[in-house]
C-alpha cells in the first residue's frame, strides 16, 4: 500500500501545463495530405448511382476510395468472439444511418478534399427510416437490417440474451402488489475535446505508422489488419494520448479508412473530424427502452422481477450484444431477487451505431433499477432507503446469473449516503451489516438463492 | 504580417483572414492551443492577445498584428513553472489536458487582473471553457488556490503525509 493515502503527481501533469503532450493533432509529417469524407445524407437510403471520377480528376487529389478499395469491407468489431459481421467499411449499395460513410478523398489540404467530396456524383433513392427503438421492435415495422430488426445471433442461436432463474410464476402468485415501470434514457453524445483524428503514415520498409486517438490500441490495431487483410507486423500503432474518450473512442472510427488513403497516394495522410461530423456522425450512448414488473409484499420484500429491455444498436451491431449481456448481469442493481425473468434484445434503428460510455449497459439499468426502486417504495408508502437496505446484496447472495457475492458494498453505501443527508434510520437498518443474512433479514424465499462465497 | 509570440518577434506569411490559431499551429508550429470546435465555442484554442483571452479559431491574423500573443507554451517551462501552472499540478485540474491551455490562460488574465479566490467570480472568467472529464471542480479549486498565492508542492509525499488543500470551492 504505498499510493493509497499518498499524494502522487500525475505523470502527464507537467506535460499537460506547459502544452508539450503531443497529441494526434500535434504530430507535423511533412507533406502530409488531409482527408475528408462523402457521407449519407440521409438516415437510410439506397446507393443508386457513384461516380468519384470528378473528384478524381481534380488536381491535387491524391487519392479517392469507396467500398471497392477494402480488400475486407464488411468486419465485425466482436468476430474474435465468434460474433458474425454486419457493417461495410465503406458503404455498398444502402446507407443504413445519417452520416455513414461512402468514400474518402485526400488531397492537398482540407478544403481541397471538402471540394473533391462536393464533386462526387452520388444518387439516393430514400427508404423509411426507424430511429425509435420500440417502434423498430414492432412486428409490422419495415425491415431494416439483413438479419431483421434485432440481433439474432446470441449463443445458441437465441435472439436475445435471457435470464431465468428461480419460480417467476411463484413470484407474482404470491405478490401483494405488483410495480410497473418503463424507462428510456435517450443517446449521449461522448462530446470529447479532441474529436476523432489520426495520422497515417507510409513508411519504406511498407509498414505504416498510425497515430491514433483510441482507447483500445491493440483492439484498432486489430481492426485495421482485418480490412486491409495485413498481418498485424505491417501496422505500428502510436497511441497513449487520447484528448478525452469517454468509451466513444473505442470503436475504430479513422485509422482504417486513412491508413487506405495514405496506401493507395502513398503520401501520409490525416484525417480530422470537425465538430459537426464529431456531433452527427461518431457513436453515441445507446437509447434504451426497459420494461420492468416487479412482484412485492406489503411490507417491502421483491419477491420477481420481469425485466424488457430494447437496446438501441443503431445501425449495425458493434459492441452491442456485449453491452447487453453486461446490462443482463446487473438487471437486478445492487439489491436481490430470487426469482428472474429478463430479456434483453439488440434492436437495429436508423440510428448512428451505439457503442460503450462510461460503464457500458450498466449506466441504462441502474438509471432504470434505481427509479422503479423509488417508485415501489412510494407504491407501497415505505421509506425508499429501508426498501433499499431490506433488499441489499449481502455475502452469499446470488446475483442474476449466479455469481456469489462476496464482497457486496449496498449496506454500508446506502447508510452512508443516509447519514450525510441526515435521514434518520431505524436501530435495525442502522445497525445492519453486508454480512450473510439471517433472522428477519432471511425469509423463506430467499433461501433457495443462497450460495456459499468460499466455494468461488 | 507581424507578430510577437511568446517574446519572440515572428514575420508570418499566412493570408490576413487566417484565423490566428492555424497560424500559430500550422505556420508557427506552436500546438499549445488546440482544435476542439473551431466554432469558438469550446475555449480550447485560447491564447493570450495584449494580455486578454481570445479565441485563437475565430480571430483573423490582420486583427493581431503587432500584437503579443501567449500561448500556453509561454506560460512557464518545465523547469520554471508559473504558480498557475503549479497549481493546476497540484489540485489536479488537467485530466485528458485537451482543455487546460485555454483554462490556464484565460485563468492567467484573470489573475493578472487582480482576480479573487470567489468560486463563482473564477467560475465567471472560465464560462465558455468546455472540459468534458468535468473537471471543473477540480480547475476552479486550482485557479482560488493561485489567486491566494498558495504554495504548492509537486513532489510525491508518503502514506498518511498528504492533507486535502480546502478551499471553500464548490462544484
Amino acid at each position: 500500500m504505498k499510493v493509497v493515502g499518498a499524494r502522487i503527481p500525475r505523470y502527464d501533469g507537467v506535460a499537460h501545463v506547459t502544452g508539450r503532450t503531443t497529441y494526434v493533432d500535434d504530430v507535423r509529417v511533412p507533406g502530409t495530405l488531409w482527408a475528408k469524407a462523402l457521407r449519407s445524407p440521409h438516415h437510410h437510403a439506397g446507393i443508386v448511382r457513384l461516380d468519384t471520377r470528378p473528384a478524381e480528376e481534380m488536381k491535387g487529389v491524391h487519392a479517392v476510395i469507396t467500398h471497392k478499395d477494402v480488400p475486407l469491407n464488411v468486419y465485425g468489431h466482436l468476430e474474435a468472439l465468434g460474433i458474425p459481421a454486419d457493417e461495410p467499411l465503406l458503404a455498398e449499395d444502402d446507407v443504413r444511418y445519417k452520416g455513414q460513410p461512402i468514400a474518402l478523398v485526400a488531397a492537398e489540404d482540407e478544403e481541397l478534399a471538402a471540394e473533391a467530396v462536393e464533386r462526387i456524383e452520388i444518387e439516393f433513392e430514400e427508404r423509411p427510416a426507424l430511429l425509435d427503438v420500440r417502434k423498430a421492435f414492432d412486428p409490422d415495422a419495415p425491415r431494416i437490417h439483413q438479419w431483421g430488426n434485432w440481433y439474432p445471433h446470441f449463443e445458441g442461436g437465441m435472439d436475445r440474451r435471457q435470464i431465468r432463474k428461480g419460480d417467476i410464476d411463484w413470484a407474482f402468485a404470491h405478490a401483494d402488489v405488483i410495480v410497473q415501470g418503463v424507462y428510456r434514457p435517450a443517446a449521449v453524445e461522448h462530446c470529447p475535446l479532441e474529436t476523432q483524428v489520426c495520422q497515417v503514415v507510409p513508411e519504406p520498409n511498407g509498414r505504416l505508422t498510425i497515430y491514433s486517438c483510441t482507447q483500445a490500441l491493440y483492439f484498432s490495431m486489430g481492426v485495421v489488419a482485418a480490412h486491409l487483410q495485413v498481418p498485424l507486423n505491417r501496422l505500428k500503432f502510436v497511441g497513449g494520448t487520447t484528448g478525452g474518450g469517454f468509451g466513444g473512442k473505442v470503436d475504430t472510427a479513422t485509422e482504417t479508412m486513412t491508413a487506405l488513403l495514405a496506401l493507395k497516394s502513398g503520401r501520409p495522410v490525416k484525417w480530422r473530424w470537425t465538430r459537426e461530423e464529431e456531433f452527427l456522425c461518431s457513436s453515441t450512448r445507446a437509447p434504451w427502452h426497459m420494461e420492468i414488473a416487479d412482484a412485492v409484499t406489503k411490507d417491502g420484500w421483491i419477491l420477481g422481477r420481469k425485466m424488457l429491455t430494447l437496446h438501441d444498436a443503431g445501425a449495425y451491431a458493434r459492441f452491442s450484444p456485449y453491452g447487453v449481456t453486461k446490462h443482463s448481469f446487473h438487471h437486478t442493481g445492487a439489491y436481490t431477487i430470487p426469482n428472474l425473468h429478463f430479456d434483453g434484445y439488440v434492436v437495429f434503428t436508423n440510428r448512428v451505431p451505439t457503442t460503450a460510455m462510461r460503464g457500458y449497459g450498466v449506466t441504462s439499468v441502474s438509471f432504470a433499477v434505481e427509479t422503479h426502486m423509488s417508485r415501489v417504495a412510494a407504491v407501497l408508502g415505505i421509506d425508499p432507503f429501508e426498501l433499499r437496505l431490506k433488499n441489499a446484496n449481502r455475502i452469499g447472495d446470488t446475483s442474476p446469473n449466479g455469481v456469489v457475492y462476496t464482497d457486496p458494498s449496498t449496506v454500508p453505501t446506502i447508510q452512508a449516503i443516509a447519514e450525510a443527508i441526515g435521514h434518520e434510520l431505524p436501530a435495525a437498518y442502522r445497525t445492519m451489516t453486508n454480512e450473510p443474512r439471517s433472522g428477519e433479514w432471511l425469509p423463506e424465499h430467499l433461501v433457495a438463492q443462497l450460495g456459499t462465497p468460499e466455494e468461488h | 504580417m507581424n507578430l510577437t509570440v511568446n517574446g519572440v518577434a515572428r514575420e508570418v506569411e499566412s493570408p490576413p483572414l487566417t484565423p490566428l490559431l492555424h497560424v500559430l499551429r500550422e505556420e508557427l508550429g506552436i500546438t499549445g492551443p488546440k482544435a476542439g470546435c473551431l466554432q469558438g465555442g469550446c475555449g480550447a484554442c485560447t491564447v493570450l492577445v495584449d494580455g486578454e483571452p481570445r479565441r485563437a479559431c475565430l480571430l483573423p491574423l490582420a486583427y493581431a498584428e503587432g500584437a503579443e500573443i501567449t500561448t500556453v507554451e509561454g506560460l512557464g517551462t518545465p523547469e520554471r513553472l508559473a504558480p498557475i501552472q503549479q497549481a493546476f499540478i497540484h489540485h489536479y485540474a488537467a485530466q485528458c489536458g485537451f482543455c487546460t491551455s485555454g483554462m490556464l490562460l484565460a485563468a492567467q488574465a484573470y489573475l493578472a487582473r487582480g482576480g479573487s479566490d470567489d468560486p463563482e467570480e473564477i467560475q465567471e472568467a472560465l464560462a465558455g471553457h468546455v472540459c468534458r472529464c468535468t473537471g471543473y471542480a477540480k480547475i476552479i479549486d486550482a485557479v482560488a488556490a493561485a489567486a491566494r498565492g498558495d504554495s504548492f508542492d509537486l513532489t510525491t509525499t508518503a502514506v498518511g503525509k498528504y492533507t486535502t488543500v480546502t478551499t471553500g470551492g464548490r462544484a
